[in-house]
């Protein structure tokens, strides 16, 4: 088994995938020869070379439009976009054509296509290096999006997202690129379902849900929880679009307190929609309201890029809400 | 202190110079600027390198989180700097332009104060180091996203037109930036309306380890001007008076109403596209060894030795100078001390609304739980 970081699964994944069907390609900015600004294509133009590996001209619109149009060709493109943040010039193409494209054509056009990004913040890169746009994207129809949280995730994930038929949006939490080693599996097919979330604790008292970069933080808030007595279950949802609607629903209905953590802006999150679904199928079973604790309604400031996160402390104080409600 | 320009011809195939390596005075025309000037020009060159050196130092004692080395675009950058009538024209910078913005006065402790992100920053610490801005120079505040500057830079030269006070905006970026749709939808705005803006590229041949020729296929940038409907200009960016100049008679041809310019300053990039980068990895280091040999700042030099304008002696005595005002200004940026915690929540809009209030409220609530200060 290969003990690996974040970062380094995905470069290997892509590796295999690459080897294992010669339809795949890769775009984007600083992928050849640089191996990608955080190196998560590293290795990739050595062994393909320029035509399957390719370094394009900084524009978010060609890499992803290009992406659609070799998709459709039969090609199975995986698109870089260097920072999420700089999707928005490419935004045009991902919302307007990728993922109408199966629609509006009665099923006859399809992009099967994964545009990856890091995103994410706590790296001190200020508001256009540290955002979490997946609202956006789960907010299109058409786009499938994952976020998740561990390189043995990473690679299950982007494995699937790279099998798939649909354009999938494939969120990778920079702040975790290199924080966590674990062993990943050598099965050069390991994938992972789609839309399916995982338990990574279980416990009675509250349940506590997030994706991403915030996992990071959620597991520390329910180690910090246990050494007080308080036994968390904790979700990764991992897959935002679709999200594991049946996961959620029957662990928060056993425990009936859920707090949930996500740190893009608040209104409109991701985890209020799963607030909402909770309240509307399964009040009856809830002790305390839903508590969502997230990013702040504001563009993400430089000098305090630790406060804007929702940090254990946060989660702490939510928790403590719900518990004594 | 703006005289009659000299002529440089758009669309030439060599970038055009003024001074030789050797520091000669080649070009057709007579030398127009007095003694102060150039030594303010050099003087200018030396701060921007000596500020370059000092934010590599800060950053390695952590004390900034992100360097983007302006090393090798001086030229270009003091160049512009002496082009425009300050105060009065716009600039929209990028985010290596910090020379630029200290070549217009900028005071260096705000400079500073943006890099450390204290109280000293304009901006109140909200953006990266290396993201300057300054209402009171007309400096519009940079953002990262590459040619997202671009089409407000036109909206403002379009007032600027509709104002006919005969005020003008430059704006400028990397040879990347060329490559995004809002670099041409902003210039092919400009060129349509002609309106007083001069699009001045920094070609550095990267856009971090993406060269020129993976960049586009036009060879160049000044081409690009061809297909809006306005003169391109290749000029030698290492040639700071070339610069000044070229960018002197564009200003003054905006200034008229003759309508927009693209001008392509050929530079180099000596150092890292950034603290977080490995430019080993992209590019061979002779070929930054062969550029190096091309300094600007060594080039206006033997120029001003030529003409006995320096020596040795003013040289050690700029450079203690400029290390005494660079000494003061990181202290006297530190000694703001850092930005609250609460002031995050300001600035979103004009007003603090009640939601922004409430989160606000929340989160103090939740740090005196936590046993947090404030
Ligand atoms: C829209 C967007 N995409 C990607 C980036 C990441 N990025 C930052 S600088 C850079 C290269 C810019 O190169 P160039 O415009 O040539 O300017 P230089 O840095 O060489 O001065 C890239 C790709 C960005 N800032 N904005």
């Amino acid at each position: 088994m290969a003990v690996q970081t974040f970062v380094q699964t995905v470069a290997r994944t892509l590796m295999q995938e690459m080897r294992r069907d010669d339809r795949v390609v890769v775009l984007g900015q600083d992928v050849g020869k640089r191996g990608g600004v955080f190196l998560a294509t590293e290795g990739l133009f050595d062994a393909f070379g320029p035509d399957r590996v390719i370094d394009t001209p900084l524009s978010e619109a060609a890499i992803i439009g290009a992406a659609i149009g070799m998709a459709v060709h039969g090609l199975r493109p995986v698109a870089e976009v260097q920072f999420s943040d700089y999707v928005f010039p490419g935004f045009d193409q991902l919302v307007s054509q990728a993922a109408k494209l199966r629609y509006r054509s009665g099923g006859s056009f399809h992009a099967p296509m994964v545009v990856r990004m890091p995103a994410g913040g706590g790296v001190k890169g200020g508001h256009h290096h540290s955002q979490n746009p997946e609202t956006h994207f789960v907010h299109t129809p058409g786009l499938q999006v994952v976020y998740p949280s561990t390189p043995r995730d990473a690679q299950g994930t982007l494995r699937t997202a790279m099998r798939g038929e649909d354009p999938v949006v494939f969120l990778e939490p920079k702040r975790l690129y290199r924080a966590v080693k674990e062993e990943v599996s050598d099965d050069p097919d390991a994938t992972l379902p789609v839309g399916k979330g995982v338990l990574r604790r279980e416990g009675d008292d509250v349940v506590l849900i997030s994706y991403g970069a915030s996992m990071a933080e959620t597991v520390q808030a329910a180690a910090a929880l246990a050494q007080q007595g308080i036994e968390a279950d904790v979700i990764d949802l991992r897959w935002l679009l679709p999200w594991d609607e049946e996961l959620v629903l029957e662990r928060v209905a056993r425990v009936g307190r859920v707090v949930l953590v996500s740190e893009a802006p608040r209104t409109a999150n991701l985890v209020s929609e799963v607030a909402a679904t909770i309240a509307e199928e399964i009040l009856d079973m809830l002790e305390a309201p839903p508590v969502r604790v997230t990013g702040f309604d504001t563009p993400y400031p430089y000098a305090q890029d630790r406060a804007y996160l929702p940090g254990v402390n946060r989660i702490l104080y939510a928790v403590q809400q719900v518990l004594e409600y | 202190m703006i005289t009659d320009s000299p002529r440089f011809e758009p669309f030439s195939p060599d970038p055009h110079a003024v001074i030789s390596e050797s520091g000669e005075w080649i070009a057709p025309f007579d030398l127009d600027l007095d003694d102060d000037t150039l030594r303010g020009m050099y003087r200018n060159l030396v701060l921007a390198r000596l500020i370059d050196e000092r934010l590599v130092r800060l950053q390695r004692l952590g004390k900034t989180s992100f360097v983007a080395p302006g090393a090798g675009h001086e030229g270009a950058q003091v160049g512009i700097a002496h082009a425009i009538e300050i105060g009065r024209d716009w600039l929209y910078p990028y985010y290596r332009d910090t020379g630029l913005v200290a070549a217009i006065g900028w005071p260096l402790e705000k400079l500073f104060g943006q890099m450390l992100a204290t109280r000293a920053d304009p901006a109140r610490g909200r953006q990266m180091p290396a993201h300057p801005g300054s209402r009171a120079l007309n400096v519009f505040t940079v953002a990262s996203p590459i040619a997202s500057h671009v089409p407000p830079a036109v909206g403002t030269a379009l007032s600027q037109k509709i104002a006919g006070k005969g005020d003008v905006t430059v704006c400028t970026f990397g040879d990347g930036a060329t490559s995004e749709g809002d670099w041409h939808a902003g210039v092919n705005f400009a060129g349509a309306q002609g309106a007083p803006i001069v699009f001045a590229c920094e070609n550095n041949r990267y856009a971090i380890s993406v060269d020129l020729n993976h960049q586009t296929g036009s060879g160049g940038i000044a081409a690009k001007a061809h297909a809006y409907g306005m003169p391109g200009y290749l000029v030698d960016g290492m040639d700071v008076l070339a610069c000044y100049y070229v960018m002197r008679e564009v200003v003054a041809n905006a200034r008229e109403g003759l309508g927009p310019a693209l001008v392509e300053m050929a530079v180099y990039r000596y150092g890292p596209h950034s603290s977080a980068d490995d430019d080993s990895r992209y590019r061979p280091a002779e070929e930054v060894a062969a550029w190096r040999l091309r300094d600007p700042i060594a080039r206006l030099r033997r120029f001003l030795e030529r003409r006995s304008l320096w020596g040795d002696e003013a040289e050690e005595g700029l450079r203690s100078e400029i290390a005494g005002e660079l000494d003061e200004a990181v202290a006297a940026a530190e000694a703001a001390g850092p930005q609250d915690v609460d002031t995050l929540f300001e600035d979103v809009f004009a007003e603090l609304p009640a939601h922004l209030e409430r989160q606000r409220e929340r989160y103090r609530l939740a740090r005196r739980a936590a046993g947090e200060d404030g």
